[in-house]
C-alpha cells in the first residue's frame, strides 16, 4: 500500500515536470521517465515486487533531477509553474503558515468575488512565558488549484473593492496588512466600479495606508498586481514572476496578431525572457525587496519546509518595517536589522504603531517608491541646468512655505474676523441712513431735467461696448492654431451619419473652424494634441521643463531602440510626456501631457519620472496640476516592470500632491486604456474628459481574449464612463478652455490651491 | 477673365432664381440652374430650360446639401455661385469653401469675412457700437452671471423710465437661438432673475450654450432698410435708397414693402422723417465703409414712434425685396437692376458711377401674393392653383415661379411665397392706386383638399394694409 502511494507520488511528479517543461525535451525528464517506466513495468508483471529501498534510490534520483531542472529554468517555464493547478495558493498559506485564521467574505463560490480572499489571521509568539497573538488582516487573490469558481485569481473590481474595504478596517485597527499577489492581472470589466477605476482607487489608498504593508508576490501581473501589491516589503518567491503582460500577450502585440490567432510558442518564449519578469530580474531593478528560495520547481502545498520559511520571512520583514519607524526599539532593532531569518521568530516587536510613527512609516514607503526605477530613463540635463532646477526648487519651498503656511494661515484668519465685522458694519449703516435717503429722495423728485440727464447717463452706460478694448471682436471660432489636416479640400462623413443624418463634413471647415467636431451630431473627431497645447494651455508662452528627460531601452528589449528612435523623431520629442507651467486665462497651473502619437502614449519610467517631478512642482509652487491625456494605450510593455511600477510612483506623486491640499485634475482624449488610467489618473478626484473619446482598462481585443464576451463598440465611450462614475463630466473641445478655467475658478481656493 | 466668360451656378429656386438668369442673360452670361424632383415644375426650371437649354438644370436631392452642389459646379465647369437668399446665403462656410476650395470659384455675395462678422447679430452690434451708430439698448454680448444680467436688467427699465415709457417691457433670450425660440418678457425687475434662469436653463438645454441676450422691447415701431451696394475691395459703397417693410405677418414675415422709407410732406409725423432717413443711410454708409464691406447688403434699422432709429441687423445677400428699391433708382436717368449690379460686382468690375449719380424718382410698392389664412395666424395654405392671370401694365412687374399655363401645386417644403409683384408711381398716392387697381385685376384661383372655399390667399389683406401705407 506504501509502496503503491510513493509510485503514485513519483508519477505525478513526472507529470508536473512535463507539464511545467510544456513538451520540451530534455535528457533528464527522457531518463527520469525511463526508470519510472522500468520500475512501474516490473510493478504491473507481479505486484510488490518493488523493493522499498530501490523506491528510495528513485525518490532521490527525482530529487536530485529536479534540482537539475530547476537550474535551466527558462522564464516561461517559470510562468508555467506559476500558473500549475499544483502551485502553492493563498488558502493553504493561511493554513500552514498563520496559527490560525477566519477567512472574512463568505465560503467558496457563495462570495462577493471569490477571487479575492481576506483573512483575519495571528502568529502565536512566545515570549518568555507567555503566549501574544500577533493578529494580521491577510488579503490576496485566490487560485484555488484551479477551482473554475476563483477565476484563476483573475479580480473582479469589486473584489478589488472588497480588498480595500480591508484594509481600511486594518487601518482603523491598527493591525499590519499581509498581502498575496497570486493573480494573472484584473479581470477587465467596467461595472460600478470599472477594473481601472477600483484599482485607482485602491492605489490612491495604499499610498498612504497607515498601516505596515508587507506583500508577498507569486503571480504579479500587471495592474491586477498592483491593486494589492503596494507596500513597504515586497517579498517575491523565487520561482514568481512580476510583469507588466502576459508573456502570451506580448507576443500577441509583438506579432500584431488579431483576435483569434495564437502566437508561436517561440514567439512567447522569447517575450518572456525580454521582459525580465523572473524574481533575480525584478530584485537587480529593485522593485522588489528579498526573494524567498522556494524548492526546486517551485513550492507545492506539500513543501512544509517551504512554508516555514514564508513564515519567519513574513515576520522578519514585518518585524524590519516595523522596528524601522518604532520610537521604542532600542536593541532589538539593531538584532533585527542584523538577524537571519532564522532567529526571526526568538525577537518579538509589537506591530501595533503610534500616530506619528505611522506618520513616519507612510513617508518611508513614499520615499522608497521615489527612488526606484532611475536606471530606466536617461536625464541629458545639464549639471549647471539640475543645479539651477535645484536651486530654484528649494527657493520656490521656502517661499510657498512662509507665504502659505506660515503668513496665509494668519491672513486667512484675519480675512475671516474683518469680512464679518465689516457685513456687520454694512447693515448697520444701511438701517442708520436709509430714512434719510428716502426723505431726500422725496424732496427732490420733481427735477425734470435730472431725469433726462440720468436717462442719458443709463443709455451711454447702456450702448457701450462691453470690451471696447478688441473693438469689434470676431465671431465664428478663431483658433489660435488649427490643424494641418485643414488645408486639405476633401469632406468627410461623420461615423453617426446612420442615426444623425449629418450631411458630409468639408475638412477645412471640421479641422479648422469646427476643431474636429461634428456640426451636425457633435461628433468629436480625434485632434492633434499641439490643438489643446496652443488653444487651451498656451504653449507658445508657457515654460517647458525636464525637457531632456529621455526614454530608452532598459530591458534591452528587441528591435525598441529602432522604435523609439522612430517615435523620437516623428514627434520631435523625447518621452511621451511634455510638462510645462502655463497661465489658462490668468490663472497659473502644472500641465502634464501624455500625447498618443509618441509610442501611443505609452507611459515608461522616463514618462512617469517627469509626471511626478511636475507633481511636486506643482505642490512647491502651489499651483493647480492638470493632467491632459491626449491619449494613452497604457504601460509600456517594452519597459517592463521599470513600466508597471509607474503606477504606484505616479499615484504616491499625486496622493502627496492632494494631501498636501492641491488641486488635480485630469482631462481624458482619445483613447485612455489600461495602466494610467488605473492608477495616477484614476484616482483623481476630478476626471473629466472630451466628448466621443474612450476610457477603460482593456481593449476590446484583451476584453474578448479574457472573458469571452464580446462588447459593444461603445462600450468605453466617455458618456458611459460617466454613467459609471469613473469621470465627472464630458466637455465639448470647443469649450474646453472654458470649462477648465471655470473648474480652476470653482474647485480652487482664495488662491487656487489651498482648500 | 472678362464677366461675360464666368459660368454662374444657381444654387437657389423659385423667383430668385428666375431674376437671377435674367441678370445673367442680361450680362451675358452662362449658367446652369439645380431643381429637386419637387420642383419639376416650378418656373425657374422652364425658364433655365428656355433660356440655356435642357442641358443647364441638374437635378439634386436637397438645395441645402453644399456638397452636392459643388460636385454639380465641377460637373458643369461652373466659375461663380449666386446663393439667391435663404439657404447658403449667409452661410459664412459656405461662401468660404466656394473660394477656398482646390477649384475655386467667385461667390456671388460679399467676401466671406464680411459674412462671418456681420452675420452675427450680436457682433453686427458689437461693430454699430464702436462706430457710433446707434442700437437697441442691452447687451452686446452672451450674459452668463446672473450678477451681471441683473445689472443690466436693472438700467434697462431705469432708461425705459426715464424715457417716459410707463410699463417698460425688456426682452430675455437665448443667444444661441434662433426663429423666436427662447424668448421671454418681463415686465418688470421682480420677476426677472426667475425668467433668467428659466431662459439660461432652457438655452442650456436646447442649444448647448447658457449664455443669455437682453434687450429693451419696442413696440409700435416702424422698420426700415437702407439698400447698399460696394465694388469688391470695400472701398466705394453707394446706396439706393431705403425701403418700409413694416407690414409683417405674425412670424415677422414681410407683405409688403415700400420705397422711399418715409413720405415726409405727404404724410404728416410726429418727428423730422427726412432727418431719419438721412441719418440712417448716412450710418449705414459709415458702417459699410469701416467694416470693408463689398458687395449687395440691407442694413435693418426699426424706428420707435419718437422717430429714434436703432440699428437691427445686416442682411449680407440679395433680398426679397431689392426689386422694389431698384424701381425708384435712376443712375444717370437709366432704371436700376440691383441683382445685375451685384453679380456684376462680385466678378470683380468697378462700380463705375458714384452717390451723385444715383437719383430716385416716385414710389414702389412690393406685394408678396402668399397663400395663406391671414385671419387665422397667417397660417400656410396647401392646395393647387387653377387659374393666376393679371392685366399687363408698363408701371408692373410680377416675379413668380407659378406657371400661369396650367395647374400649379404649391410645394410645402419651401417659403410659402407665390408671386411678388412690384407696382410704381409718381408719387405716393399714384402709387397706392395703381397697387388696388392690380390687386383688383388680378385673378388667383385655386383649391385646397378638393374644394375652392378653401383655398385662401392673402389679396384682401394687401388692399386693407395698402391704404395706411408710410402711415406711422
Amino acid at each position: 500500500m506504501d509502496a503503491e502511494r510513493r509510485i503514485q507520488e513519483l508519477r505525478s511528479r513526472l507529470t508536473y515536470i512535463r507539464d511545467i517543461f510544456a513538451g520540451k525535451e530534455n535528457d533528464n525528464i527522457r531518463l527520469l521517465a525511463a526508470k519510472l517506466d522500468e520500475v512501474l513495468g516490473r510493478e504491473d508483471e507481479r505486484s510488490g515486487s518493488v523493493l522499498p529501498e530501490e523506491l528510495t534510490r528513485l525518490e532521490d534520483f527525482f530529487d536530485f533531477s529536479e534540482r537539475k531542472l530547476d537550474s535551466i529554468l527558462s522564464p516561461m517555464d517559470r510562468v508555467r509553474i506559476v500558473r500549475h493547478s499544483q502551485r502553492v495558493c493563498l488558502k493553504d498559506i493561511l493554513e500552514n503558515v498563520y496559527d490560525n485564521y477566519t477567512e472574512i467574505g463568505g465560503r467558496g463560490e457563495f462570495n462577493i468575488d471569490p477571487s479575492m480572499l481576506i483573512a483575519r489571521a495571528y502568529f502565536a509568539r512566545r515570549v518568555g512565558d507567555k503566549i501574544i497573538n500577533q493578529m494580521v488582516m491577510v488579503i490576496g487573490q485566490e487560485k484555488g488549484h484551479g477551482e473554475a469558481f476563483r477565476n484563476g485569481g483573475s479580480v473582479k473590481p469589486w473584489g478589488n473593492a472588497k480588498a480595500l474595504h480591508y484594509m481600511k478596517v486594518a487601518e482603523t485597527e491598527n493591525i499590519p496588512i499581509h498581502t498575496f499577489v497570486f493573480t494573472p492581472g484584473a479581470y477587465p470589466i467596467e461595472d460600478w466600479p470599472g477594473a481601472a477605476q477600483q484599482i485607482a482607487r485602491n492605489l490612491y489608498e495604499l499610498a498612504a495606508l497607515k498601516v505596515p504593508i508587507i506583500s508577498v508576490f507569486s503571480e504579479g501581473g500587471s495592474g491586477g498586481a498592483e491593486a494589492v501589491g503596494l507596500a513597504d516589503r515586497r517579498i517575491m518567491l523565487s520561482h514568481g514572476y512580476y510583469s507588466v503582460i502576459s508573456p502570451e500577450g506580448a507576443a500577441a502585440i509583438e506579432g500584431r496578431l488579431r483576435g483569434g490567432d495564437r502566437a508561436t510558442p517561440e514567439l512567447i518564449e522569447k517575450c518572456a525572457t525580454n521582459l525580465c519578469i523572473t524574481a533575480e530580474d525584478n530584485l537587480k531593478n529593485g522593485y522588489i525587496d528579498r526573494i524567498l528560495q522556494e524548492p526546486p520547481l517551485g513550492a507545492r502545498p506539500n513543501h512544509y519546509e517551504f512554508f516555514r520559511e514564508l513564515r519567519r520571512e513574513l515576520i522578519q520583514a514585518t518585524n524590519e518595517v516595523v522596528s524601522e519607524v518604532k520610537a521604542m526599539k532600542l536593541y532589538r532593532a539593531m538584532l533585527v536589522r542584523t538577524s537571519k531569518a532564522d532567529d526571526a521568530e526568538s525577537i518579538f516587536m509589537r506591530w501595533t504603531l503610534s500616530p506619528s510613527a505611522l506618520g513616519r512609516l507612510v513617508d518611508l514607503r513614499q520615499r522608497k517608491f521615489r527612488k526606484m526605477s532611475t536606471h530606466a530613463r536617461l536625464d541629458g540635463t545639464g549639471i549647471v541646468k539640475r543645479a539651477v532646477a535645484a536651486t530654484k526648487g528649494a527657493i520656490w519651498a521656502t517661499h510657498s512655505y512662509f507665504r502659505y503656511d506660515l503668513l496665509g494661515r494668519q491672513k486667512k484668519r484675519l480675512d475671516a474676523v474683518f469680512e464679518d465685522i465689516g457685513a456687520e458694519a454694512h447693515l448697520v449703516r444701511r438701517k442708520l441712513l436709509m430714512p434719510l435717503k428716502n426723505t431726500l429722495d422725496k424732496v427732490f423728485s420733481g427735477n425734470d431735467v435730472e431725469q433726462i440727464r440720468k436717462g442719458e447717463e443709463v443709455r451711454k452706460k447702456l450702448t457701450r461696448l462691453s470690451c471696447p478694448e478688441d473693438g469689434a471682436c470676431l465671431v465664428g471660432s478663431e483658433w489660435a492654431w488649427t490643424s494641418p489636416r485643414s488645408q486639405e479640400d476633401r469632406t468627410i462623413s461623420c461615423p453617426n451619419v446612420r442615426t444623425h443624418h449629418c450631411p458630409d463634413l468639408w475638412v477645412p471647415d471640421l479641422f479648422g473652424d469646427f476643431a474636429g467636431v461634428c456640426s451636425s451630431c457633435g461628433h468629436h473627431f480625434p485632434m492633434e494634441y499641439r490643438w489643446y497645447l496652443e488653444n487651451v494651455f498656451d504653449y507658445h508662452r508657457s515654460k517647458e521643463f525636464n525637457r531632456r528627460i529621455e526614454s530608452v531601452n532598459p530591458l534591452n528589449y528587441e528591435q525598441f531602440d529602432l522604435k523609439l528612435d522612430k517615435a523620437k523623431e516623428k514627434t520631435g520629442l523625447k518621452s511621451a510626456c511634455i510638462t510645462f507651467e502655463t497661465a489658462i486665462e490668468g490663472v497659473e497651473a502644472v500641465v502634464a501631457v501624455l500625447c498618443a502619437p509618441f509610442r501611443g502614449g505609452s507611459v515608461g519610467a522616463a514618462e512617469g519620472e517627469k509626471f511626478i517631478r511636475a507633481a511636486e512642482l506643482a505642490g512647491r509652487k502651489r499651483q493647480p496640476f492638470i493632467a491632459y491625456v491626449h491619449g494613452t494605450a497604457g504601460i509600456r510593455i517594452q519597459e517592463g516592470v521599470n513600466g508597471v511600477i509607474q503606477m504606484p510612483r505616479c499615484t504616491i506623486a499625486v496622493r502627496r500632491y492632494i494631501d498636501a491640499g492641491g488641486l488635480y485634475l485630469v482631462l481624458y482624449d482619445t483613447n485612455s486604456y489600461a495602466g494610467p488610467v488605473a492608477s495616477f489618473l484614476g484616482c483623481s478626484p476630478y476626471q473629466f474628459a472630451v466628448q466621443s473619446s474612450n476610457i477603460g482598462f482593456a481593449g476590446p481585443g484583451v476584453i474578448a481574449e479574457t472573458t469571452g464576451m464580446d462588447i459593444a463598440p461603445d462600450y468605453h465611450r466617455a458618456y458611459h464612463a460617466l454613467s459609471r462614475g469613473h469621470i465627472h463630466g464630458i466637455w465639448d473641445r470647443r469649450e474646453v478652455k472654458k470649462n477648465l478655467h471655470q473648474s480652476l475658478l470653482t474647485m480652487g481656493g482664495r488662491n487656487l490651491y489651498y482648500r | 477673365m472678362r464677366v461675360d466668360r464666368h459660368k454662374v451656378l444657381i444654387a437657389n429656386r423659385g423667383e430668385i432664381a428666375m431674376r437671377v438668369m435674367r441678370s445673367c442673360q442680361r450680362l451675358g452670361l452662362e449658367f446652369v440652374c439645380v431643381r429637386t424632383a419637387e420642383d419639376e415644375y416650378s418656373g425657374h426650371v422652364g425658364l433655365a430650360r428656355e433660356l440655356a437649354g435642357d442641358d443647364s438644370v441638374y437635378t439634386i436631392v436637397s438645395y441645402l446639401d453644399s456638397n452636392e452642389l459643388f460636385s454639380v459646379a465641377d460637373a458643369a465647369g461652373a466659375t461663380a455661385v449666386h446663393p439667391g437668399y435663404g439657404f447658403f446665403a449667409e452661410d459664412f462656410r459656405f461662401a468660404r469653401r466656394v473660394v477656398k476650395r482646390d477649384r475655386p470659384m467667385d461667390f456671388i455675395g460679399p467676401s466671406w469675412w464680411v459674412i462671418r462678422d456681420l452675420g452675427d447679430k450680436i457682433n453686427t452690434k458689437r461693430i454699430a457700437r464702436s462706430l457710433g451708430v446707434p442700437t437697441v439698448p442691452g447687451s452686446d454680448r452672451p450674459v452668463y452671471s446672473e450678477l451681471e444680467a441683473e445689472e443690466i436688467a436693472s438700467s434697462l427699465f431705469e432708461f425705459q423710465s426715464s424715457q417716459g415709457i410707463t410699463e417698460g417691457v425688456i426682452m430675455v433670450k437665448a443667444s444661441a437661438g434662433g426663429g423666436g425660440m427662447g424668448i421671454e418678457e418681463v415686465g418688470n425687475f421682480d420677476e426677472f432673475r426667475s425668467v433668467f434662469r428659466r431662459t439660461r436653463n432652457y438655452a442650456k438645454r436646447n442649444f448647448g450654450d447658457e449664455g443669455v441676450l437682453i434687450e429693451q422691447r419696442i413696440f409700435d415701431f416702424n422698420h426700415l432698410e437702407v439698400q447698399i451696394v460696394s465694388e469688391r475691395g470695400g472701398k466705394k459703397h453707394v446706396h439706393f435708397g431705403t425701403r418700409n417693410c413694416s407690414v409683417q405677418s405674425s412670424g415677422k414675415q414681410k407683405r409688403i414693402e415700400i420705397a422711399p422709407g418715409f413720405a415726409p410732406g405727404v404724410v404728416p409725423y410726429s418727428f423730422d422723417a427726412s432727418k431719419v432717413l438721412r441719418d440712417i443711410t448716412q450710418h449705414s454708409l459709415t458702417m459699410a465703409m469701416e467694416s470693408g464691406y463689398d458687395n449687395v447688403g440691407t442694413w435693418e434699422w426699426i424706428v420707435t414712434p419718437k422717430g429714434e432709429p436703432f440699428l437691427m441687423e445686416v442682411n449680407t445677400r440679395i433680398q426679397v425685396e431689392n426689386g422694389v428699391s431698384g424701381v425708384i433708382s435712376r443712375i444717370d436717368g437709366k432704371p436700376v437692376d440691383i441683382i445685375t449690379e451685384q453679380i456684376r460686382l462680385a466678378l470683380g468690375e468697378t462700380l463705375g458711377y458714384g452717390q451723385e449719380n444715383i437719383g430716385f424718382d416716385g414710389v414702389g410698392i412690393e406685394y408678396r401674393l402668399v397663400a395663406e389664412d391671414t385671419d387665422n395666424r397667417f397660417t400656410p395654405c396647401a392646395g393647387t392653383i387653377n387659374h393666376f392671370s393679371w392685366k399687363n401694365q408698363d408701371w408692373l412687374d410680377v416675379y413668380t415661379q407659378v406657371p400661369t399655363d396650367r395647374d400649379y401645386d404649391i410645394p410645402m417644403e419651401f417659403d410659402p411665397n407665390l408671386a411678388l409683384a412690384i407696382v410704381w408711381g409718381k408719387d405716393l398716392v399714384e402709387a397706392k392706386a395703381r397697387g388696388l387697381q392690380f390687386l383688383d385685376e388680378l385673378v388667383l384661383t385655386g383649391e385646397a383638399g378638393g374644394k375652392p372655399d378653401n383655398f385662401n390667399t392673402n389679396i384682401s389683406y394687401l388692399k386693407a394694409k395698402t391704404g395706411s401705407l408710410l402711415e406711422f
